[in-house]
Parts: C-alpha cells; sequence; structure tokens
C-alpha cells in the first residue's frame, strides 16, 4: 500500500475537500448468542465467510449519530445457504438491512493473520462492479456492503472483532462548495412538500428500507421521491434533483459515510460533476428538515474506464483500529449459569 | 432478597401457566392492560412515534398469546448525556417531585413533565461534542472486557496486532477525524460519558402491565454492565424497583423497572384524569406509562411526544 501522507489539494479556490463521518459500529449481545449456537451447532470448523445483515436508521436523536448494528437476525438461521434474511426484516423503518460479510476464525492466530487488506479490497471490488453493473439501481443497499472479522473463542465466551464500511477513494477528492439546514436552502413551500414525501417513502414498507433515493421538485414547490432506477426519466423534466440518503450522522457540519459511496456512484455511473445532495434526518422518528442537510459537492470524472480506486474503511477510534472485545461468560458458561441458579 | 426474588419468580411462573392472559379489559378499573390492550397502545405508539417498533424476538421465547410479529416494542440508541443523580439535584432545588402514592415507602415519584424542558439550556451545559479532544489513553485495546475483568490477561494478545496496514488510511482526506467524544474526567459533574440505550417494553402476564427493560451502551458502543445501568435509574428505585432479571425474549440479564406497582400507580394516573374529566382511552396507555417511566429514568430520553395534561401543574 502506498504510504504517501500529502492529502490532494482541492482542484478548486472555494471550497474544502468534502469530509465523510465515519460509520460506527454496535453489536447486540444477541449476535454473539446466535452465533455462537451456530459455530456449535451447525458450522463447527468450518471458517467459510457469512452473510450477514446489518441494520440502521436516519438520525434522529440530538446528539448521537446512528449505528450500523447488528442483532441475532443479523446472521441467517440454521440452514446457512438460505442467507439473506433481508425479506424478512422489509417494512421494519427502524431497521433498513444492509448486506455484509462476517470472516470468523477458529483461532487466534489466523484472526491476526487476516490478511485485511485484500478483504477490505474484496469488498470494495463487489461494490465497484456492482456500480459498473448497474445492480447499484436496483439495490441501492449495495453502496453500504460492510465487513466484520472475528474470533469467536468459545472455550472462554469471549468474542474479538473489527468492522470495515468500505468506501472507494476518489481522486482527487470532493470537493464541498456549500452545507446547510435544509430549511435555508428550500423555500417554505418546498420544504413542506419534501417533508411529507419522506415521510410517505419512510412509512411505505415498499420504501422504508431504501436509503438512496432522487429528490425532484417541480416548478410548482411539489417534492417526489424516485428510486435510483428512475433516474433516465427523471432527467428528461426540467425538475431540480437532489440525490438524497438516510443520514445517520448528527453533525451540522458533515454527511455521514453513506453519501461517500453513493458520490463515487453518481459520478462514475452517471458521469455528473456537480452533485446537490440531501441528508436526510429526522427527529422523533419523522422528517426534520431543520436538522437534514443540503450541500453542494464537485466531484471530477475520472479518466480512465477502468480506474480501481483505493478503499479504505476499517472502524478506527482515533487513529487505531477500533478492535473490540467482549467477554459474554457470565451469560453463556453454561457452568456459570448453572452457579448463579444454585 | 435474591432467594425471595427467586421463589417470587417460580411462584409467578407457574401461575402464568394455570392462568390465562387477561382478555378483558380492566383499565380504568385497576389500571392493567389485556393482551388485546397492549398490542392496541403498542400500534398506537409505534405510528405516533415511529422510533418504536415491534420486534419479534427470540424464536425459543416466543409467547403464544401474543401476536408473532408483536411481542414486544423496542426504541434503540437513545441517548443518556447525564447520570440520574446529577437531575435529581436539580429537582431538589426546584422542589419538582410530587409522591403519587404517599401510603408507603414505595411510593413512586411523578414528575412535572421533563426533568428539564429547555433543551437549548441543557446544550449550553455540555461542551460541544465534537470540540472535546479524544483521550489519548484510551487505547481501543484496554476497553474493559463485558462483565469484570477476568479476561484481562487475555486482552494484551492482541497488542501485536497488526495495525500497520493500512497506514495510508488516517491519512486519507475525505474521512473526517477525531469525531469520539470522550469526555474531560469529570471536573464537572454533570459531564460524564455519553451513553445510549435500547429500551423494550414486554408484556407482563402476571402483573397485566406493560415492563420497561433497558440495555445500556457506553460512548464506544460497548455493552454496559447491568449494575453501572442503576447509575441511570433514579436512586430512589435503583436495586429496589429495578432490578437485573433475564429478559422475556431477548438473551442475557437486563435491567428492568419491575412491574408489581405499575397497576396501581396507573390506576391513580387515570383517576386523576378522570377526576379532571378527561376520558382516558385505552391505546394511549402506553403515552401515559412511558410519562411515568420518565420519572424512574430521567436521564434517558426515549420518545413519546404527547404532552399529557396529567391533571397536575404541570406546564
Amino acid at each position: 500500500m502506498a504510504s504517501n501522507p500529502s492529502p490532494s489539494s482541492p482542484s478548486l479556490n472555494s471550497g474544502s475537500v468534502l469530509q465523510f463521518d465515519r460509520f460506527q459500529s454496535l453489536v447486540d449481545v444477541g449476535f454473539w448468542h446466535r452465533l455462537s449456537s451456530l459455530k456449535l451447532e451447525t458450522l463447527g470448523i468450518d471458517q467459510s465467510p457469512i452473510t450477514l445483515v446489518g441494520f440502521f436508521a436516519p438520525h434522529s436523536r440530538a446528539q448521537v449519530s446512528n449505528h450500523l448494528t447488528l442483532l441475532s437476525e443479523s446472521l441467517p438461521t440454521a440452514p446457512i445457504e438460505h442467507a439473506s434474511s433481508i425479506e424478512t426484516n422489509l417494512g421494519n423503518r427502524n431497521r433498513c438491512p444492509v448486506p455484509g460479510i462476517l470472516y470468523n476464525t477458529n483461532t487466534l492466530e489466523e484472526f491476526k493473520e487476516l490478511d485485511r487488506d485484500n478483504l477490505l479490497q474484496i469488498e470494495a471490488n463487489k461494490i465497484l462492479e456492482d456500480i459498473r453493473l448497474g445492480k447499484v439501481e436496483e439495490d441501492s443497499t449495495l453502496l453500504l456492503r460492510f465487513l466484520v472479522i472475528s474470533y469467536a473463542d468459545l472455550k472462554t465466551w469471549s468474542f474479538r472483532y473489527l468492522f470495515a464500511f468500505p468506501a472507494l477513494v476518489i481522486d482527487p477528492p470532493a470537493t464541498l462548495m456549500s452545507l446547510q439546514p435544509a430549511t435555508q436552502i428550500l423555500t417554505a413551500e418546498e420544504a413542506e412538500s419534501l417533508s411529507a414525501a419522506c415521510n410517505e417513502w419512510r412509512s411505505s414498507s415498499l420504501t422504508a428500507g431504501i436509503p438512496f433515493f432522487i429528490v425532484s421538485i417541480n416548478s410548482d414547490s411539489q417534492a417526489t421521491l424516485r428510486p435510483l432506477k428512475d433516474w433516465e426519466s427523471c432527467q428528461g423534466d426540467q425538475n431540480k434533483l437532489l440525490f438524497g440518503f438516510y443520514d445517520p450522522c448528527h453533525l451540522k457540519t458533515n454527511p455521514g459515510w453513506p453519501l461517500r459511496n453513493f458520490l463515487t456512484f453518481i459520478c462514475l455511473r452517471w458521469k455528473l460533476q456537480k452533485v446537490r445532495f440531501f441528508c436526510y434526518r429526522e427527529r422523533l422518528g419523522l422528517a426534520n428538515l431543520e436538522v437534514s442537510l443540503i450541500g453542494d459537492a464537485l466531484i471530477s470524472i475520472q479518466k480512465e474506464p477502468q480506474y480501481i480506486p483505493k478503499v479504505v474503511g476499517w472502524e478506527r477510534i482515533g487513529n487505531r483500529l477500533a478492535l473490540r472485545c467482549i467477554s459474554l461468560a457470565e451469560s453463556m458458561d453454561p457452568q456459570r449459569l448453572a452457579a448463579s441458579a444454585a | 432478597m435474591v432467594l425471595r426474588q427467586r421463589i417470587h419468580d417460580a411462584f409467578k411462573e407457574t401461575m402464568e401457566r394455570m392462568t390465562g392472559p387477561r382478555m378483558v379489559s380492566a383499565f380504568k378499573e385497576k389500571g392493567v392492560l389485556s393482551v388485546s390492550d397492549f398490542v392496541k397502545a403498542g400500534d398506537n405508539l409505534v405510528s405516533k412515534c415511529p422510533t418504536w417498533s415491534w420486534e419479534v424476538g427470540e424464536p425459543s421465547k416466543k409467547k403464544v398469546y401474543l401476536p408473532a410479529n408483536k411481542q414486544y416494542l423496542i426504541t434503540r440508541n437513545v441517548p443518556c448525556l447525564r447520570r440520574a443523580y446529577s437531575v435529581e439535584e436539580e429537582y431538589e432545588a426546584a422542589g419538582g417531585e410530587v409522591l403519587l402514592d404517599n401510603e408507603d415507602n414505595d411510593g413512586w415519584l411523578a414528575t412535572h413533565g421533563k426533568p428539564k424542558e429547555t433543551k437549548n439550556e441543557e446544550e449550553d451545559d455540555l461542551p460541544s461534542m465534537e470540540t472535546l479532544e479524544i483521550s489519548k489513553g484510551r487505547a481501543i485495546q484496554s476497553i474493559p472486557s463485558y462483565f469484570g475483568g477476568e479476561e484481562e490477561d487475555d486482552i494484551p494478545d492482541m497488542a501485536d496486532f497488526d495495525d500497520s496496514g493500512n497506514l495510508v488510511e488516517p491519512d486519507d482526506p475525505a474521512t473526517l477525524r477525531n469525531q469520539y467524544f470522550v469526555a474531560h474526567e469529570p471536573e464537572d459533574e454533570n459531564i460524564l460519558r455519553t451513553r445510549t440505550y435500547d429500551v423494550s417494553i414486554t408484556y407482563d402476564k402476571y402483573y397485566q402491565t406493560p415492563r420497561v427493560w433497558l440495555t445500556g451502551y457506553d460512548e464506544s458502543r460497548m455493552p454496559l454492565q447491568p449494575e453501572l445501568v442503576l447509575e441511570d435509574v433514579s436512586q430512589d428505585h435503583a436495586h429496589k424497583t429495578v432490578t437485573i432479571e433475564d429478559h422475556p425474549h431477548l438473551p442475557g440479564k437486563h435491567a428492568s423497572v419491575h412491574p408489581c406497582r405499575h397497576g396501581a400507580v396507573m390506576k391513580k394516573i387515570i383517576d386523576v384524569l378522570m377526576s379532571r374529566g378527561v376520558e382516558p382511552e385505552v391505546d394511549k396507555y402506553l403515552f401515559l406509562f412511558l410519562k411515568f417511566m420518565a420519572s424512574v429514568i430521567p436521564t434517558i430520553e426515549y420518545d413519546y411526544t404527547m404532552d399529557f395534561d396529567l391533571g397536575s401543574s404541570s406546564s
């Protein structure tokens, strides 16, 4: 890997490098319980990667960002072949499903020796391929693919793990021209119409789990939300277009991580250089355009069509890898359970 | 105490098995809910406050008397910016509590609305989360393991974990850095690390009332030991009405507000409403209930939107 530290300077005089707030992970204890029984009852020493479904939702409460959450339902139930439980989770607006993959090793040594750069690159290549083959228009959650490596020590009931949220690195990076609360960009009428359209999108079981969309505002200030596959038909009309996404981030100054691959997608697939994006955020579970942001970004189209971007995304806390260890002996060790019940 | 609790649990379990679930509504008479009332009130909560949703839970713990897809309610990632005792001090200073039930010492406290109505004021109290400096001493390897320190010997084995592979990443110009707010050591007692909670509501068949459960996470999103959860419970209730037990739908031990007096308190709230000429509707039960729960967990800012006039001097 190259280690050239000099950040590319923005190509324009005004504007700054668009910086994205990292995605954060949270693992419910139930996930480890189900992984343990899966290991003990079904997988044995098989170390094949396991398909996961992570869940997230737009930011909804002041001062905290939302997470990518793993629950026991994130793991496939007994027969591994019938993976993805995405279907069963459709419609729960607080659980937008995101595809992920888990590499769980049998020993600590194997865990340490996993080729993390390579694993991350594999996921990034999938994202790139999904963009180039047009799969993203059909299923936009593919832009949010994530990766977990873990070592589940079932002798001590402890679990070590590390998350990655792969992001394609475009060079030069996108430039942020402006970023403001949506209410300051839109007219009152537009804002009201957009709020209503977002609430409708979020409350329909068909669309509640779709985190990327196109906002189209016509000359009568009426906003509609359209899926990405409607891009072609959106271009014909003279409407204002915004590229919307569920933003888990709470910061007023930065958009969240999901925008990153979305912009890359827009740039690689739709060849746009100037993008007006919409960070969709909520309060009390309803659209709130005071906390939602609208920004303008400039991106450069990559010259070579087969260009392979670099990838980043291992979860960090500060500058360190967010390597975590959780011990669940108290709630899982049969001996301890027996002792505490005696 | 523990033994008593266990005997009681066994008794309760037997009773639950022998008695059918309540089907007839006794909402106004006893402050309790039938199963269908619970589902109705839950549907209303989910529709008015969409951060709440129905969940299925562990298949092995499924309760047959509840609809398969409506086993319990949950709202996730609820911030808890301060520990409960700091709020209590403010309360006492303001004289802001009323005892709803003063027949004995187990009385529930009712609040006059939210602990501190003015959100802005509270935000002013806190230094901007974005600017707080990262505590350099908190290397991630040192995150304490869940439930005690027995694993500590094991954790240094990660010290040789190869962290060099992604050296290029900290220099990635498009990644916002230093986002992790770790509070200063409490010079100001009110500033503690932001915790988050998953708050769930189950139906307690024995007491025929809803029951609240708390699953806590620390600021780096690792599960909190249930004992630490008690810091976020009003100290009048910690260890007394708030206990640590098996969750009826989820694995593991979680803190829970014991429902033994829920019916009586809800009955009192309903009586107050009726005496003011307000006819309480059963589908609003959970809003009233959650407002009442706010006196037990004053710093966990879950959503219940409706600002009910409880007939008291609430503003």
